[in-house]
């Protein structure tokens, strides 16, 4: 891996991610409406390297590792592609395209958070200097 | 012949003959299908001098050669000629359910001449072709004469049919099929109109196709359907339609905004998505022939000020059309100004394009109301545009209706006032829901080059710049940023070839982004066996593009006419591409330059014509000159 020392790293700083944009009023609007269990999975990086996100049913959670039930959508790739397309500097569509990101489920909720990406990637910033990790920081 | 049948229909209005003729195999390997075919055809037949809306020209109906395969995107239509709008090349494509039909009856296209001296239409069942007087239609809006006709032939007789606008010649009248599907650019249900013919009607006794190779056709069919149902984009434009992304648009600035003034408008974005119009008004997912991503919409409104009955949705450019160009944020408005655009049969984005000009010289006091006939044109008023404005283009009914019925730059030009400076058209083409200061800089030159004007599907610039594309075996496989014009020009070189394999072989640009290079290569082979290499492929692309270009050439259009207004030049006020300037000049020059075509003229060299097997052609525009 290119940004990460080990496969914990980027699910700490992920799921801290997701944790700070369920208090801000308008992602949390956003994500409520994707009304979806997410995987988000880095396996290729590492066997415990994936976080789940859940939107269902007027509620937020997040965890690592893998959702106790079904996902309703996967979203497969690399960690470092994670940390590129969460720092907005990946283009979704490009990274679909050409496989590096791997979609299975529906995937109409992606476009509901498609346009808050520059505002996740504004906490993103702060999650890294907060962690001590300046030094990932994607500029 | 493989694939294609090799036939067409040859009407002469005026004679009231019809004949059936079989073209040459070189005209399919040199030119494919579709609007290509079609520009050869005008290029061997055509008259440059007539007027489009005179019996003397020629309306071309054409299937590509993938037409009938069960395979999703394939079967659509191109329909060409001299366009009234324009009067430059144009032509227009059609989903639905036509091109099958068309070719299980036997016939790859349709060139009708002349006038019919009555109200009439076109009857194709198998080899039986009839002009049939059809008085009891003409004056109907499209839903009434397609249900008609249907009640009287059969539900299964596929039918095209022009409004009162194309009947009052309206320069941007649709054609419809199956009062859905509409070939809705350039004006074509003008040239129908003007021809006196209300409608087309097809139906074939079997479904009977000769491939080149069945077995391998098979293959790449098995392959190529699951992955273009699939394939992401597909699974949300099933589920929200082609205005899926509408929001993400507005973020990056694509979408239009009274008339092109602004590039941001956040609670629009949020009204007017295909989600919303999923979760409020949408009753059925339907699809054109044989196709699994099933972006048709079709909805209901049911109470309000805008409630209409169970029937077509609109599309993407529709919403933005006649939403957020015109100031609107009201989707229920959208679908039933979308509906009503499609009965009086007119193109629901130059419709837009020309009120929110209008809109705006308004706004500025550039037209009063003594110029409008009493309607005062507010931003947004879409009672007034669906009352008012849409039905007095659709009639031509007073000054206004006049004016606005000719499309913007002819309404411009005759408004005076440098209110050409505000038009948002390129050859008098009105731009499409896509602003290139926000959606991609290639766009700019993409519409800039098109032969019909501005137009998002002439090429694939669009999707190329957004990154839903990568083509490895023809060098396209660099990413890009929509906002700068870095390789912009190289890109479009490439993209003009695939628009025009695509709209020739009338394949739909949602389904064919699936499609791979060798892939593409693979079903022109299996089918029409017309044994290409990937070469080959792109330089019949590229040759129906610089055919394009020359047919332009001799209405007398030249690199000059390869511009686009102020209005899409200058930088964009806020949002996202706030600010921003589009290097046009520079991207125009280098794609001149790497297409070998005169700085002045507009046209390829005579070297490079021969290059393409254009010899000709090469001969008849340079020692004309």
């Amino acid at each position: 891996m290119e940004y990460w020392k080990d496969e914990n790293e980027p699910i700490k700083a992920f799921v801290m991610l997701f944790e700070r944009a369920m208090a801000d009023e308008e992602l949390t609007g956003g994500m409520k409406k994707v009304n979806q269990l997410i995987l988000f999975d880095y396996t290729e990086n590492g066997p415990n390297c994936s976080f789940w996100v859940d939107c269902r049913n007027g509620e937020l959670k997040v965890g690592p590792g893998k959702p106790a039930e079904p996902p309703d959508m996967t979203m497969s790739l690399s960690a470092d592609d994670a940390h590129r397309s969460w720092s907005n500097k990946l283009n979704p569509v490009m990274a679909i395209t050409r496989r590096k990101i791997r979609v299975k489920g529906s995937a109409t909720g992606l476009l509901k958070l498609a346009p808050k990406l520059k505002k996740v990637a504004a906490i993103y910033v702060t999650v890294l200097k907060d962690l001590g990790w300046e030094d990932k920081i994607l500029t | 012949m493989n694939g294609n049948t090799g036939k067409i229909i040859n009407v002469d209005l005026d004679k009231g003959s019809i004949e059936t003729e079989l073209l040459p195999e070189e005209y399919y390997t040199g030119y494919i299908g579709g609007s290509g075919l079609a520009a050869k055809l005008f290029w061997e037949r055509g008259s440059f001098s007539a007027d489009p809306l005179s019996p003397e020209a020629m309306l071309i109906f054409m299937n590509g050669p993938f037409a009938g395969l069960k395979l999703s995107g394939a079967s659509r239509n191109s329909v060409a000629g001299r366009s009234p709008l324009t009067g430059n090349w144009g032509d227009s494509s059609c989903g639905g359910y036509f091109a099958p039909e068309l070719r299980y009856a036997g016939y790859d296209g349709i060139i009708i001449k002349g006038k019919a001296e009555k109200p009439s239409m076109l009857l194709i069942e198998d080899e039986k072709i009839h002009i049939l007087p059809a008085p009891e239609y003409w004056g109907k809006g499209t839903d009434e004469a397609n249900r008609a006709i249907k009640e009287k032939y059969g539900k299964n007789y596929r039918t095209l049919i022009i409004g009162p606008a194309g009947e009052n010649l309206v320069k941007y009248a649709i054609i419809l099929n199956e009062g859905h599907h509409a070939f809705g650019r350039a004006g074509f249900g003008a040239v129908m109109g003007s021809k006196n013919l209300k409608a087309i009607v097809v139906k074939a006794s079997a479904k009977i196709m000769k491939l080149a190779d069945p077995e391998k056709y098979e293959e790449l069919r098995a392959e190529l359907n699951p992955k273009i149902k699939e394939a992401l984009a597909s699974d949300v434009m099933r589920e929200n339609g082609t205005a899926a992304n509408l929001e993400g648009g507005v973020v990056s600035g694509d979408v239009p905004i009274r008339n092109y003034t602004s590039n941001y408008w956040e609670e629009m974005g949020q009204e007017l998505n295909g989600g919303v119009l999923t979760e409020k008004y949408l009753t059925k997912r339907r699809a054109c022939a044989y196709c699994s991503i099933a972006c048709k919409r079709v909805v209901e409104v049911k109470e309000g000020p805008f409630a209409i009955p169970e029937g077509p949705g609109p599309e993407y450019e529709t919403i933005a059309a006649l939403g957020s160009l015109i100031g609107s944020m009201d989707l229920a408005a959208a679908c039933k100004a979308g509906r009503v655009c499609n009965d009086l049969g007119i193109d629901t984005i130059s419709a837009g394009g020309t009120i929110a000009w209008a809109m705006e010289a308004f706004e500025r006091g550039d037209i009063t109301e003594k110029d409008t006939g009493g309607i005062k044109l507010l931003w947004g008023d879409m009672e007034t545009v669906i009352e008012k404005i849409l039905p007095v283009i659709a009639a031509r009914e007073g000054a206004f209706g006049m004016l606005l019925a000719e499309g913007s730059l002819s309404a411009a030009v005759k408004t005076g006032k440098d209110t050409i400076n505000y038009t948002a058209q390129c050859k008098g083409l009105e731009v499409p829901m896509h602003d290139p200061r926000g959606g991609g800089h290639g766009l700019a030159l993409a519409y800039a080059v098109s032969p019909r004007g501005a137009c998002h599907v002439a090429s694939p610039m669009l999707f190329l710049e957004m990154g839903a594309c990568f083509y490895p075996e023809i060098g396209f496989e660099y990413e890009l940023e929509p906002m700068t014009d870095k390789d912009k020009a190289e890109t479009a070189v490439i993209a003009v070839a695939l628009g025009a394999l695509e709209n020739s072989a009338c394949f739909c640009q949602f389904a064919d982004r699936e499609i791979a290079i060798p892939e593409w290569v693979g079903l022109f082979n299996s089918v029409a066996g017309y044994n290409w290499d990937v070469q080959d492929m792109m330089m019949a692309g590229t040759r129906v593009f610089y055919l394009k270009r020359l047919i332009n050439y001799l209405f007398g259009r030249t690199a000059k006419d390869d511009a686009l207004t102020l209005r899409m030049l200058e930088p964009a006020r806020d949002g996202e591409p706030e600010g921003v300037v589009i290097n046009f000049e520079g991207m125009k020059n280098k794609f001149y330059e790497l297409m070998d075509m005169d700085p002045v003229k507009g046209i390829p060299s005579f070297k490079k014509l021969v290059e393409y097997g254009m010899g000709a052609e090469a001969k008849r525009v340079w020692q004309e000159t």
